[in-house]
This record gives C-alpha cells, structure tokens and sequence, in this order.
C-alpha cells in the first residue's frame, strides 16, 4: 500500500496541495456547500456513562445504544423485539421519550419507550431488568421521569415488559 | 417544509410501529426544532402526531385548533400547567404551540387565527392554571366551543365523568 501510495505522489505535490487548501479555506465557507455543512451539527461525544459502553450489536444487553433510558425489563428477553411486543402484550398508547446517542454515527436519536402490557411481568433474568437514567428527571418532574408505568393508559393496566422504538434523528 | 418533515416522520412510524426489524430512519435529517421540542416534551402522552388511542390523554389532531375561537381558549393552552411551565423559553414555547394548533391542528384552526409569539406566551404562561379547578375549567370552556363554535363532540371526550 505505501509502495503503492508513493508510487504517484511526492513531497513536493503534497506541499503545493497543501498549499493552495490552506489558501482556499477562508473563502470555502462562503460557498453553498460550506454553508450547508457548517449548519449541519458536529457529531456528539458520550457525554454519560451510558453513552460511553453502549453497544449497537445485541438487543438483550442493557447496555444496547437504544435503552438509554429504558427502565424495566426488556421486550427483547420476553419473546418481543427492541421495538415489538411479545405476542398476547399490547402497546401501551402513551410513552416516554427521551433521546440516546447511537455510538455507530455518533448521532442522537429519538426514542419513544413504550411498554407492553396486559400480560404479567416477564421472568426474564435480572440481567434483562435495565435502568437506563439519561435526560431523566425526579418523579416530580412526571413527564420526564421514567418510573411510571405506561399501561395505565391501556384495557389493562398489568405491566409485562418494555420496547425502544425508533422515532427520528433528534439533531 | 414542517408538512414535507411531518410525512417523513409518518413514514419512520410506520416502521417503529411494524412488527419488523426496526431499520434506520428513511430520512436522516431531524425533524424542525418546534416539532422536535413537541416530540420530546409533549409527544409521548399526547401522540407522536397528535393523535393518542387513550382516553387519559387529549387529543389534538384536528381538534387543538377549536380553542382559538376565544380569547379564554387562546389562553388555556399556554397557560396549562405542564405548557406553562415546560423547559423551554418563551420563544421555543410560541414555536412548539404553533406548531400544534396550525400543523396538528389543520382545519379545527380558525380563519385568520394570529399565531403566538414570545411576548403573548411570556403574558399567559405567567399566570398558569393551578388555582382553578382545571377539569371542571376545561369543561366549562369545551362546552361553549361546542355550543357555540361548531367544535366537534370528541373535543369533550377527554372528560373523567365519560
């Protein structure tokens, strides 16, 4: 690769690249394709402990990038998906939603968490039973706080499992 | 624009809601900051386009629009405890709950109805519905929107006595 890399190119090319970039860069943000890019948001750092070990790979780890905020035990575990109830467990119609950072695109991300219900609580292991806190606030902050129990917006209120759907990018 | 970010955001439901594996979103850019702000601070009770299956929960698709008939029903909204005293400033506030009552809204919205600005919610959120009875307030207020704006029924089915 590097025999091949110097095979056509030199120093001095470099240089005078080099050169007429850094001579170019004052006037390249006043194109339109600087303008677009500087308006587009730089890439987010982990900034929690979650963000830091999350993991896009396995759906059954609490550390999965989309339970950043998930409290309770996984759908995932339970015979559901990350974003799917398992059969006989409805939706609940209302949720909580936060944002997590995917560690792949270093992107956020909205996420609506709902639960499912209807069913008695799943067995699943406690390694399944997650408490992602991000962004989440006190129980006196209601709205932003991630201990309630989505069901009671639901037929039945018996709370089974929870999901993290996937709504839009957040930035 | 906000129509063009409401349909691509109708299209990633649609897959967050199928029963397959979830793929990335179809459309990589984010949805505008007023329908992002009502995505997180309002959109998981109320629906993450408006409309909600709960009871528990009012809906505001095609309807939230009726209460700008009335001075009084301009003013519920921001002055409803969890509007009034949402974290976000006054110019952030005016955004969200204009994109509620004239995107979420649609044809319940009035002719000619102004949109909010910062000075109008700075006014009503400072005095913020928790000295009055709010369901019985509600109530009062959604019967003569009925009665004498044409709203619709199902603005009053959010009502604990149903």
């Amino acid at each position: 690769m590097t025999r091949t890399l110097a095979g056509y190119t030199s120093r001095r090319g470099f240089i005078s690249r080099l050169g007429m970039a850094l001579a170019a860069a004052p006037v390249l943000p006043l194109l339109p394709v600087g303008r677009s890019a500087a308006a587009e948001p730089a890439p987010a750092s982990p900034s929690t402990d979650f963000e830091r070990y999350a993991q896009t790979k396995d759906d059954t780890q609490c550390n999965y990038w989309k339970y950043c905020a998930s409290d309770g035990v996984l759908c995932s575990c339970c015979g559901g998906g990350s974003h799917t109830c398992p059969p006989g467990a409805e939706p609940s119609p209302i949720s909580w939603i936060g944002t997590c950072l995917n560690p792949d695109d270093k992107r956020s991300y909205i996420i609506a968490y709902r639960d499912c219900c209807g069913k008695p609580a799943c067995t699943a292991g406690k390694e399944c039973w997650c408490d992602g806190e991000d962004r989440e606030l006190p129980v006196y902050r209601s709205p932003l706080n991630n201990d309630i129990i989505w069901c009671f917006g639901n037929a039945s209120a018996t709370y089974h499992c929870s999901t993290a759907a996937l709504v839009s990018v957040a930035n | 624009m906000r129509r063009m970010a409401a349909l691509a955001l109708s299209l990633v439901l649609g897959y967050a809601n199928s029963g397959s594996a979830e793929p990335a979103p179809a459309e990589p850019t984010a949805p505008p900051r007023a329908q992002r702000d009502y995505l997180l601070a309002c959109g998981g009770c109320h629906g993450l386009l408006g409309a909600t299956q709960s009871k528990a929960v009012p809906q505001l698709k095609g309807l939230v629009g009726f209460y700008l008939n009335t001075p009084e029903g301009r003013g519920y909204l921001p002055r409803l405890p969890n509007v009034a005293f949402a974290a976000l400033n006054d110019q952030e506030l005016a955004a969200v709950l204009n994109y509620v009552v004239f995107d979420l809204g649609g044809a319940s919205v009035p002719n000619g109805a102004k949109p909010y600005d910062a000075a109008e919610v700075a006014r009503w959120r400072a005095r913020p519905l928790t000295e009055v009875p709010l369901t019985e307030y509600r109530r009062r207020l959604v019967a003569g929107l009925i009665a004498r704006y044409r709203a619709p029924a199902t603005l009053g089915f959010y009502d604990h006595r149903d």
